[in-house]
C-alpha cells in the first residue's frame, strides 16, 4: 500500500449521495480517522449537505461538490464541446483543492463519484479495481453488489460496507456526533426543553413508494398522545413534505393536536440534528432524517418496507429498532405495538407478534452492527467474521488512474 | 477646435479615408437637441433616436442587455449620438471588436458634430459604402459576426439593414460546411405535409443530418375522433390528441437532441413545450407556410420559437412580433425539382389530363364563384380537385368526381395543360384584395416548365418577372387573357421556360432551407453559426484545445478533420480506450461532463 499511518498524506473520503448515505458514512469516516490519527481527512459531498458534514467529528475540511454548477457547464455545451468550458472546469477544480489528495476513498458505485476521486487525488480506493474506464470490481464492491442482487442471508451493514471499501474495520463503538447547538426559531424552540417524551416523526420519504401514508401516521400520532402522560411530536421533513404534514394535522383532534410541532421545511439540516437531538424518539421510515436521528444519539424505531431491508440499512448504532415489512406494500401496521414501545419500553421483550411483520434491535460489535430478532427467531447464521476475514485477503494493491 | 474637428482629426489616425470623406459631407440627417440631463440627444422626423431625458442611462441598459462570447465581431445597426456604441465600448472586454454600420455618413457627421468622442472610438472600426462594400468590411472584421441593433436609431434605415445583412447572410450561407443535426417536426395532416417532406428532402440534400418527427402516422386516429357527434367531445379530445404528439416529440426530440428544431405549420408542439425546450436550451424555428390572416393558431405560439420564417411580409411581421415573437423573417415558398419536373406523357396520358385550360385545386370560394364564367367558350376546361360539392354548375369539367388528386396526377395536368390556372384561395369572391404571398403552386408549375395564369400578387414581382410568370387583375380580364395565350404557343412555352430556368436558379427548397439557416446562424453565431461555419469540426476543435489542452487535441486528432464532433462522441473516443486506457486529467474532466450532459434530458 502506498500509504500507511508513518508517511504524510491527505486523504479524501468521497460521498455524492443523499443525506441518509452521508450520515451513513460516518463509522467509516472516523474509522479511517481512528486508523490515520496524525493525517489529514477531508470530505468532499454534494453542496447542500455541506454545513450538516461539518459537524461530524474528525472531518477537517469539507469540499462542495457543486452539481448544480455541472449541469450548467454541460446544458452550456448545448451538445457541443467547447475547449474554453474546460478552462472553467480547470478552475473549479483548482479551488476545490489546488494540490491532489494522495488518496481518495470512494464511496459510490456511480461514475460521477469515481471521476471526481480520479480527479481529485493521486489514487483511489473504491469500486473499481483499476480506474474510471475498467469495470472490475474491488472484492467489497462485489460483495455488495452481490447483496443488492440476491438480498439473502446478509448481515453486514452499508455502513460496515463503506469502511470495508475503504480498507478499515469497522469501528468498535458506534460513532455520535454532537450537533452545534443551532438556534431553532420560534415554535422549534420549545422542543426537549419540557418533561416527558419527545417523539419526532419523519413523515415523508426520498420516493414515495416508500413513504408511509398519511392515515397510518394520523392514527399513530393520535393513539400516541391519547394517553394522559406527557408526550411531544415533532413532523420532520422537508419542504415537499409540508402538504403531508398538514394533511396529517388535519385528521387528528383538535384536543391533540396542541401537542404536535410541525417542523416540516423550517429546518436547516445543522437545526435538524439539533431538533432530533432533543428528542428521545425518531419514528419513521428508512430516510436521511432517521440516519440522522440514530447519528445524534436519539434512539430510532423504523418502520420497514419497500426496498428497505433492516440488515443493510437499519438505523446505526445500539438500542434502535426497527419493524420489518414481510412485503414490500403492507396493507397492516404496527401501529400499537411500535407506540406501546416508546410508552412502555420495558415490556419491549415481550412484544405480541405483528401480522406481516418481524421486530429487531440494533446491537454492535466488532464487526459492526448487527441487528437481531427481538423474539430470536432469526434462522441466517451471523457470518460477518467470515465474510470480514474472506474479503479481506482479497484486498488487492491500490491501484491509480494515471 | 470644435468637436466635429476633434473627432474627424482622432477618427483620421484610424480611418483616413472615412475622415475625408466625411469632411465632404453637410451632415443634417439629425435634429439634435439637448437632453434633459444636459448632454444632446436626438431627433429624426420629430422621433426621438435616444432619450429626451438621460441617454447616457438609456444606452448603458441598451448595453447591458446584449450577448457577447468571447471572438466575436459585434456588429452595430444604428449610428445615432454613438451613445450606445460608447457603452458597449465600456461592457465589453477591450478586445472586442465592434464594427459600426453606416448606410448615411451624413448620420456620422451629425454625430461628430453633436459631441467629442471618447478613446473608446479608437475601439470602433466603421463598415460604410455601399451595400457590398459594407458586407465586405464587416466581413473582413473577424468571424464569427453577432449582429446588435440599437433600434430608434435602426429604424430609419431598414431597407439598407436589410440588404446588408442579405450580403452577410449570403457570406455565410457560402461558407457553410458544418453539419447540423435538424429535427423536423411535421404536421398530422394538411398542405404543410409535403412541404415537410420537401424540408427534409433539401436539408438532406445539403449535408445536414436531418430527423423528420412525422406526425402523419397518427392522421388515421386523429380523424377518428371526426366521427364524434358531440362537438364538445371532438374538441377537447383533438385538443388532448394534440397535446400527445406534442409530448411524443419531446421524448423523441429528448432522446437525439438537435441543434436546431424545425417546425412545419400545424406542427403539434404547443405553447408549454416550445417554452420547456427553450429552458432546456433547444434553439426553435417554425416555417408558417399558411395566410397568417386565415389561420390564426401562430398568434398562441408566436412567443414559443426563436425564429419564425412566414411567407407574407411587413402586416405579418408586425402581427406576429406584436404577439411576442421575437424574430420574424419572410421566406417565400419553393419547388423540388425532383418531384416538380417537366414529364414525358404518353398520348393516352395526354388525352386523360391534357386540355386547354386546367385547374386543379379545393373548391374554396372565390374559385366557386370565378370557375363558371370559364364555362361555354371554345376551349377545353378541365377542373381537377376535391371540395367542390354543391358547386352543380361545374360538374361537367369537374374530373374524376371530385376526388382528391395525388402529387403525381398533378404533375401530370401541370405538364399536359396549355393554360394551366392559378387562382390563389380566398373565402370571398374574386380575387383576394389582400392578397400578398405566393402559393406553392406557382413555384411548383414553374418547376414543371408548364405555363401558368395566376392572380395577381403583391410579392409576386419579388419572386418572377412579368416575363416568367403570366398575372391577371381581375376576373373578368381572365377569358380574355386565356383567349390571348391560348393563340400564343410560343409564347406560352418561352415563358413557362424562363419561369423553370428562374425556379432552379433561386427558389428550390434548398434554396430556402440554405437561407432559412443563414439566417439563423447570423442571428445565431455561437450555436449554429458557429457549427456552419464548421468550428465544431475536429479539425478546428483540435486547433483551439491545442496549447491548453492537449490530450483532448490528441483525441480530437483520432476523427476526420472535417466531421463534426460534440461532447458525447469526444466522451465516447475517451472510453473507447477500454479498461486498461489511461486518462489524462483533461480526459476525465470531458467524462464528467458527459455524465452531467446525459442527464440533462428530462424533457417529458
Amino acid at each position: 500500500m502506498a500509504h500507511d499511518e508513518d508517511t504524510p498524506a491527505r486523504r479524501l473520503l468521497i460521498q455524492l449521495a443523499r443525506l441518509g448515505d452521508l450520515v451513513q458514512s460516518l463509522p467509516a469516516f472516523v474509522s479511517l480517522a481512528t486508523r490515520y490519527p496524525h493525517q489529514s481527512l477531508d470530505l468532499l459531498c454534494p453542496a447542500v449537505l455541506a454545513d450538516l458534514a461539518r459537524l461530524f467529528p474528525e472531518v477537517r475540511h469539507v469540499l462542495k461538490w457543486n452539481g448544480t454548477q455541472w449541469h450548467t457547464w454541460a446544458e452550456s455545451f448545448a451538445g457541443e464541446f467547447q475547449p474554453s468550458c474546460l478552462r472553467e472546469v480547470e478552475r473549479y477544480l483548482a479551488e476545490l483543492t489546488p494540490e491532489p489528495y494522495s488518496i481518495a476513498y470512494v464511496l459510490n458505485h456511480h461514475p460521477r463519484a469515481i471521476l471526481a476521486g480520479a480527479l481529485l487525488a493521486a489514487e483511489v480506493q473504491g469500486p473499481n479495481l483499476h480506474g474510471p474506464l475498467n469495470e472490475e470490481l474491488s472484492p467489497w464492491a462485489v460483495y455488495l453488489r452481490q447483496v443488492a442482487h440476491q438480498r439473502g442471508s446478509n448481515r453486514i451493514h452499508l455502513s460496515d460496507t463503506f469502511c470495508g471499501l475503504c480498507g478499515v474495520n469497522p469501528p468498535r463503538t458506534p460513532p455520535v456526533f454532537i450537533p452545534s447547538t443551532s438556534d431553532l426559531s420560534g415554535d422549534l424552540a420549545e422542543v426537549g426543553t419540557s418533561a416527558g417524551q419527545w417523539v419526532a416523526v419523519i413523515v415523508g420519504a426520498g420516493d414515495a413508494d416508500r413513504s408511509i401514508p398519511i392515515e397510518v401516521w394520523s392514527e399513530w400520532i393520535s393513539l400516541l398522545l391519547a394517553h394522559e402522560s406527557p408526550c411531544g411530536v415533532v413532523l420532520i421533513g422537508s419542504e415537499r413534505d409540508q402538504h403531508a404534514a398538514l394533511a396529517i394535522q388535519d385528521r387528528l383532534s383538535p384536543m391533540i393536536a396542541g401537542r404536535v410541532w410541525d417542523a416540516t421545511g423550517r429546518t436547516t439540516l445543522p437545526q435538524l440534528a439539533t431538533l432530533l437531538k432533543r428528542c428521545h424518539w425518531a419514528v419513521g421510515a428508512d430516510t436521511g432524517p432517521l440516519h440522522l436521528a440514530a447519528a445524534v444519539g436519539t434512539c430510532a424505531i423504523g418502520l420497514y418496507f419497500s426496498r428497505a431491508r433492516v440488515h443493510e440499512t437499519g438505523p446505526y448504532g445500539e438500542g434502535h429498532w426497527v419493524w420489518q415489512a414481510d412485503c414490500a406494500s403492507p396493507a397492516m401496521w404496527p401501529i400499537q405495538a411500535s407506540v406501546k414501545m416508546i410508552r412502555e419500553p420495558s415490556t419491549i421483550p415481550q412484544q405480541e407478534p405483528v401480522a406481516g411483520w418481524s421486530l429487531w434491535q440494533s446491537h454492535h460489535d466488532e464487526w459492526g452492527a448487527i441487528f437481531r430478532r427481538v423474539d430470536e427467531n432469526d434462522p441466517v447464521e451471523d457470518q460477518r467474521a467470515a465474510i470480514w476475514w474472506q474479503l479481506s485477503e482479497q484486498r488487492r494493491p491500490l491501484q491509480g488512474v494515471r | 477646435m470644435n468637436s466635429f474637428e476633434t473627432n474627424i482629426a482622432r477618427l483620421t489616425r484610424r480611418n483616413s479615408a472615412l475622415a475625408a470623406v466625411l469632411r465632404q459631407r453637410e451632415g443634417g440627417a439629425l435634429e439634435i437637441v439637448p437632453a434633459r440631463t444636459g448632454v444632446m440627444s436626438a431627433r429624426i422626423n420629430g422621433r426621438w433616436i435616444h432619450s429626451a431625458y438621460d441617454p447616457i442611462k438609456e444606452a448603458q441598459a441598451w448595453a447591458e442587455g446584449q450577448s457577447y462570447q468571447d471572438g466575436e465581431t459585434m456588429v452595430v445597426f444604428g449610428v445615432g449620438l454613438l451613445y450606445h456604441v460608447e457603452a458597449l465600448c465600456a461592457r465589453l472586454p477591450r478586445t472586442a471588436s465592434i464594427v459600426v454600420v453606416a448606410p448615411d455618413l451624413n448620420v456620422v457627421v451629425d454625430a461628430a458634430a453633436a459631441r467629442v468622442w471618447g478613446d473608446w472610438m479608437d475601439r470602433v472600426s466603421w463598415a460604410w459604402g455601399t451595400t457590398e462594400a459594407i458586407g465586405e468590411q464587416v466581413a473582413a472584421a473577424g468571424q464569427p459576426l453577432r449582429l446588435v441593433t440599437y433600434a430608434p436609431a435602426a429604424a430609419f434605415y431598414t431597407d439598407s439593414h436589410r440588404a446588408i445583412e442579405t450580403v452577410l447572410q449570403r457570406g455565410v450561407a457560402s461558407k457553410a460546411g458544418g453539419q447540423l443535426s435538424i429535427a423536423v417536426v411535421g404536421p398530422i395532416y394538411g398542405g404543410s405535409l409535403p412541404i415537410a417532406r420537401y424540408a427534409v428532402s433539401a436539408l438532406e440534400s445539403l449535408g445536414h443530418r436531418v430527423r423528420w418527427l412525422d406526425h402523419s402516422v397518427h392522421a388515421t386516429s386523429y380523424h377518428q375522433l371526426d366521427l364524434l357527434k358531440n362537438s364538445l367531445h371532438r374538441v377537447a379530445l383533438q385538443s388532448k390528441y394534440a397535446e400527445m404528439l406534442s409530448r411524443i416529440t419531446m421524448a423523441q426530440l429528448a432522446e437525439d437532441p438537435p441543434d436546431l428544431v424545425l417546425s412545419l405549420a400545424q406542427s403539434p408542439l404547443i405553447l408549454p413545450a416550445l417554452e420547456h425546450l427553450r429552458r432546456k436550451k433547444f434553439l426553435t424555428a417554425m416555417w408558417f407556410v399558411e395566410n397568417y390572416r386565415h389561420l390564426t393558431y401562430w398568434q398562441q405560439l408566436a412567443a414559443g420559437y426563436d425564429f419564425w420564417f412566414v411567407i407574407q411580409q411587413e402586416s405579418c411581421i408586425s402581427a406576429l412580433k406584436q404577439a411576442g415573437a421575437k424574430d420574424v423573417r419572410y421566406l417565400p415558398m419553393a419547388a423540388d425539382p425532383s418531384v416538380h419536373r417537366p414529364v414525358d406523357l404518353t398520348q393516352a396520358e395526354r388525352d386523360e389530363y391534357g386540355s386547354d385550360v386546367s385547374f386543379v385545386g379545393a373548391g374554396y370560394a372565390n374559385r366557386r364563384e370565378i370557375f363558371p364564367r370559364l364555362l361555354g367558350h371554345e376551349w377545353i376546361f378541365k377542373l381537377w380537385g376535391n371540395e367542390w360539392g354543391g358547386a352543380a354548375g361545374l360538374t361537367p369539367v369537374l374530373q374524376r368526381n371530385g376526388a382528391r388528386i395525388d402529387t403525381d396526377t398533378c404533375q401530370k395536368v401541370f405538364n399536359a395543360s396549355a393554360v394551366n390556372l392559378n387562382l390563389h384561395s380566398w373565402g370571398g369572391a374574386g380575387f383576394d384584395p389582400e392578397g400578398d404571398f405566393v402559393n406553392p403552386r406557382t413555384f411548383e408549375l414553374a418547376a414543371c416548365g408548364a405555363f401558368q395564369l395566376t392572380d395577381r400578387r403583391t410579392l409576386m414581382p419579388g419572386l418572377f418577372t412579368e416575363s416568367e410568370v403570366a398575372t391577371v387583375s381581375s376576373p373578368d380580364d381572365l377569358p380574355g387573357e386565356i383567349t390571348r395565350w391560348l393563340r400564343e404557343p410560343e409564347g406560352r412555352v418561352a415563358m413557362a421556360a424562363q419561369a423553370r430556368r428562374r425556379v432552379l436558379a433561386e427558389h428550390t427548397y434548398p434554396h430556402r432551407m440554405r437561407e432559412l439557416l443563414s439566417q439563423i446562424g447570423v442571428a445565431s453565431p455561437d450555436r449554429i453559426g458557429s457549427i456552419l461555419r464548421g468550428t465544431r469540426q475536429a479539425g478546428a476543435l483540435a486547433s483551439a484545445a491545442a496549447d491548453a489542452f492537449p490530450s483532448v487535441a490528441s483525441t480530437l486528432g483520432t476523427f476526420p478533420s472535417t466531421q463534426r464532433v460534440e461532447l458525447k462522441q469526444l466522451a465516447a473516443q475517451i472510453r473507447s480506450r477500454g479498461p486498461m486506457g489511461t486518462l489524462s486529467r483533461e480526459d476525465l474532466m470531458v467524462l464528467m461532463l458527459d455524465e452531467y450532459r446525459s442527464e440533462t434530458k428530462d424533457l417529458v
